[in-house]
């Protein structure tokens, strides 16, 4: 095993550094140039915001999905993720680079939300009723509560792994497992109010009590994706090539083609449930996604989200070859993307998709900020847990 | 060995049994005997040893395509079915859906796909695996029967194999570092039953007499004449304490079940002034329909007739809905078939008296008054006279501008 280890390259070196510089350019000029590409359209800076808006709930996702990834590995005591263990630590950790760009969303405050708007309030029972929790106030502060949990949380793994890697202190694992056990419920009661705050709000009438397990099923499955798209993506820079093997990558191939079978499942158990009671208050939203261009939307997420990705990773040698199963991954990132804008669009943007450039821009930018924490939280870090008493069996795990 | 069992019975050599001490020897010996060409071998470890199928030249197991298969099945049988049965055979309009409405009948298609695929893999396992089998000849090794659960390897080469020679392949083994070789014999007659370990066949037929109580309980409730359910395996939930409509009660002093509205209060949706509204008459005559007939009225009223009265009277109102047809079908003999919308009867008839039908019935109709509102009975009524229209419509009811047009198209 030691001699393996020798023979790899196991941590970021100049690659971080370029991160951070090139992800920081790129990301200030992407989001300039969304921001003021958007006074080009008719929707003025409501459409950046709203872009924003979609491309923060995408990335949040990712690191969310990424926390979830290490809280389910701890609290099983699984050995073969311990190598990909890390770069989950560090991709989880930014979600405090989130915190920093939720700056843009409260700035948009105003044109994402109509309940920030009080005359919304004034002739409207209903809204009237949702008042003592939608109000920007009590917004704000629990979007500090979710942030709290998940900043605390994630540094405790990051810091606590990384702190092991010189120690080799067994201990500090089982007290990892320990806070996983917590940390599971914690994490899915912030995401679930999370998604109802950033995305469910967007329409306060509004509601379905499904939508938190939705936003995580693309959360835990875009993660997964990413996983598999940014390995691949080291490897091919020279790092981590003995270290993470394609039984790994069959593993998490496994685990995207299960969670793509978990996102249908929830997205159709919304669905149907609404479909079938079809009680106005609750339509509303599905036909406003099934109006003019949107409805073609519709079935392509059904098409691209589910039914291509499920027959392609049924097999198991796309699996284990780290290209097919990373191109496999864009193409999940992209529809976990398209299934986000999917839900924030419709309720601005009425009767066409009117994807834009500037959609592409902000996603730019906001992906090159998000490498650039990436390489922040990671620093001179190590790529895998060097002090993980089960890194033997990790980096000796055959798929069956 | 063969000297001390044969006795009366007559043994043969059914193959050699390699031990061998661990993994790594057991993987290459494996390996060395698929170079050989052997086809008839099996290994047996006492627990699943990684790259033992790559040693041993096994090729990738069926098993995934059939679960596949099956779950394809059950998926399109799944569909197929719910198509067949709703909207084929026995079209039945629910809560206004489609008659093959996809996203009903999804859960029932995930359900039979799951189904289907887990008897694939269950059974395609078993079936790929040659269970059941109650009997080895293995098992006569006393090593065998210790040890591989336990904590030996071995490899058993059968003698059927066409590459085997009692004496070669003693010697492959042997030269593959094996612990022990031994020959393992059968009785020339494999099936007789006597081979079989007797647990066994106490054990399976104690079972399959246990198996066989349920369904005898289920016949003799079957063949006896009684008055209370036949199986009650949760009797509670058909003996419920409860107050059936219209019976008598000892709970209240005027012993009835039923209770009268508290004296001076109105049920809600109870202050029924306008009584032409309400009962579809005023003054002892039948009123017109009080609601402005409109596109959305219409829609309304077809979208209830549907669900409604459509199971009976036909979806086109002709009195060929799926009960009639049935009905007809099987010669019920109490059986009133119900009326066509286009009857002579129903065309005289008021609008107050289809509103009165609906709402109490008639003759042997059923009343449905306590399950359509108001507002709706009457966009039904607004809809029976639009399929009236259908096939009862003259030039008076085209409108004026309209009529030069469908002359025109007339005599095209
Ligand atoms: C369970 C089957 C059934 C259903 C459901 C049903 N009907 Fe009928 N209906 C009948 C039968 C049977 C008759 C004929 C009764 C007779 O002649 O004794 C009838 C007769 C009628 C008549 C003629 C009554 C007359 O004036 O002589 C009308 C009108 C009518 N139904 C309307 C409706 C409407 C409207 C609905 C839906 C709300 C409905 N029915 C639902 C069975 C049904």
């Amino acid at each position: 095993m030691a001699k393996r280890l020798e023979n790899d390259t196991i941590d970021l070196g100049s690659t971080g550094a370029s991160f951070l510089k090139m992800g920081a350019i790129v990301g200030a000029i992407g989001l300039a140039i969304a921001l003021f590409g958007s006074f080009t359209t008719e929707m003025k800076l409501e459409r950046f915001f709203l872009s924003y808006l979609v491309n923060f709930a995408f990335f949040l996702s990712l690191s969310i999905g990424a926390l979830f990834f290490i809280l389910t590995q701890h609290i099983g005591r699984a050995g073969w993720s311990v190598v990909v263990r890390r770069v989950s630590e560090g991709f989880a950790a930014n979600v405090g680079l989130m915190l920093v760009l939720f700056i843009g969303v409260f700035l948009g405050m105003g044109q994402l939300y109509s309940w920030t708007n009080p005359e919304a309030f004034a002739n409207d029972p209903i809204l009237q009723g949702k008042q003592p929790y939608l109000n920007t106030q009590f917004f704000l502060i629990r979007i500090l509560v979710y942030f709290g949990v998940w900043i605390l949380l994630t540094q405790y793994f990051l810091r606590g792994s990384a702190k092991q890697d010189s120690t080799k202190d067994p201990k500090k694992t089982e007290r990892m497992q320990m806070v996983s056990a917590p940390g599971i419920p914690l994490t899915a009661i912030t995401v679930t109010f999370a998604s109802f705050d950033l995305l469910m709000s967007r329409d306060p009438h509004w509601f379905s009590t499904i939508f938190g397990v939705y936003y995580f099923a693309g959360s835990f499955l875009g993660y997964f994706s990413l996983m598999a798209v940014f390995f691949c993506f080291l490897q091919s820079k020279g790092m981590l090539k003995e270290t993470v093997t394609p039984d790994h990558y069959h593993d998490i191939g496994k685990y995207m083609f299960g969670f793509t079978v978990f996102w249908a499942y929830i997205a159709f158990s919304q669905f149907m449930l609404i479909w079938y009671g079809n009680i106005p208050e609750e339509t509303v939203w599905y036909i406003r996604r099934f109006e003019g261009g949107w409805l073609n939307a519709s079935y392509f997420l059904l098409i691209g989200h589910f039914i291509i990705p499920f027959f392609i990773l049924l097999f198991r040698e796309i699996k284990r070859i780290p290209a097919a199963l990373a191109a496999v991954g864009v193409w999940i990132l992209a529809m976990h993307w398209f299934d986000l804008y999917w839900i924030v669009m419709p309720e601005s943007i009425k009767g066409h998709v009117g994807i834009s450039w500037i959609d592409i821009a902000c996603f730019i930018g906001m992906g090159g900020l998000y490498l650039a924490g990436f390489a922040f939280f990671m620093g001179r870090k190590s790529l895998i847990p060097e002090g993980d008493p089960r890194l033997e069996e990790s980096l000796e795990f055959k798929n069956a | 060995m063969t000297d001390q069992s044969s006795g009366q019975k007559k043994m043969k050599l059914h193959g050699l049994l390699g031990e061998f001490k661990d993994i790594e020897s057991i993987l290459k010996a494996s390996a060395a005997i698929r170079d050989k060409g052997f086809k008839k071998w099996d290994t047996y470890t006492p627990f699943p040893v990684h790259g033992i199928e790559k040693a041993m030249g096994i090729k990738k197991s069926l098993v995934p395509k059939i679960v596949f298969t099956c779950g394809l099945i059950g998926g399109i049988g799944g569909l197929g079915l719910q198509w067949w049965t709703n909207a084929v055979n026995y079209p039945w309009i629910v809560s206004g859906k489609p008659l093959f409405s996809v996203p009903a009948n999804i859960p029932i298609v995930f359900e039979t796909t799951v189904l289907l695929a887990a008897f694939g893999a269950v059974f395609g396992m078993i079936f790929l695996n040659k269970l059941p089998q109650l009997y080895s000849p293995l098992f006569t090794s006393k090593n065998f029967s210790q040890g591989a659960t336990n904590d030996k390897f071995f490899v058993y080469i059968e003698a059927q194999d066409p590459k085997f020679s009692p004496d070669r392949t003693r010697e492959l083994l042997e030269s593959l570092n094996a612990v022990t070789v031994e020959e393992i014999e059968e009785e020339e007659h494999a099936w007789s039953p006597s081979l079989s370990p007797k647990m066994a066949w106490s054990i399976g037929s104690i079972v399959f007499c246990l198996i066989l109580i349920p369904p005898l309980y289920i016949a003799r409730a079957q063949a006896k004449d009684r008055t209370t359910t036949r199986v009650q395996l949760i009797p509670d939930m058909d003996q419920q304490p409860r107050v059936n409509a219209q019976a008598a009660s000892t709970i209240f002093v005027d012993g009835r079940g039923m209770r009268n509205y508290v004296d001076g209060t109105v049920p809600r949706g109870g202050a029924q002034t306008n009584t032409g509204y309400y009962t579809g008459a005023e003054n002892e005559e039948w009123v017109s329909n009080p609601l402005p007939v409109n596109r959305a009225l219409l829609e309304r009223g077809q979208n209830r007739f549907d669900i409604y009265c459509a199971a009976c009277h036909g979806i086109d109102g002709s009195g060929n809905g799926p009960i009639a047809i049935r009905a007809k079908r099987l010669r019920e003999p109490n059986w009133v078939p119900p009326l066509a919308m286009t009857d002579s009867t129903v065309l005289e008839r008021p609008d107050g008296h289809l509103f009165n039908t609906i709402t109490n019935g008639i003759r042997n109709m059923p009343a449905y008054g306590d399950q359509i509102h108001v507002e709706d009975r009457w966009a039904i009524v607004a809809y029976i006279r639009a399929l009236q229209k259908s096939q009862h419509a003259t030039l008076q009811d085209v409108p004026a501008d309209k009529r030069e047009q469908l002359r025109e198209e007339g005599q095209k």
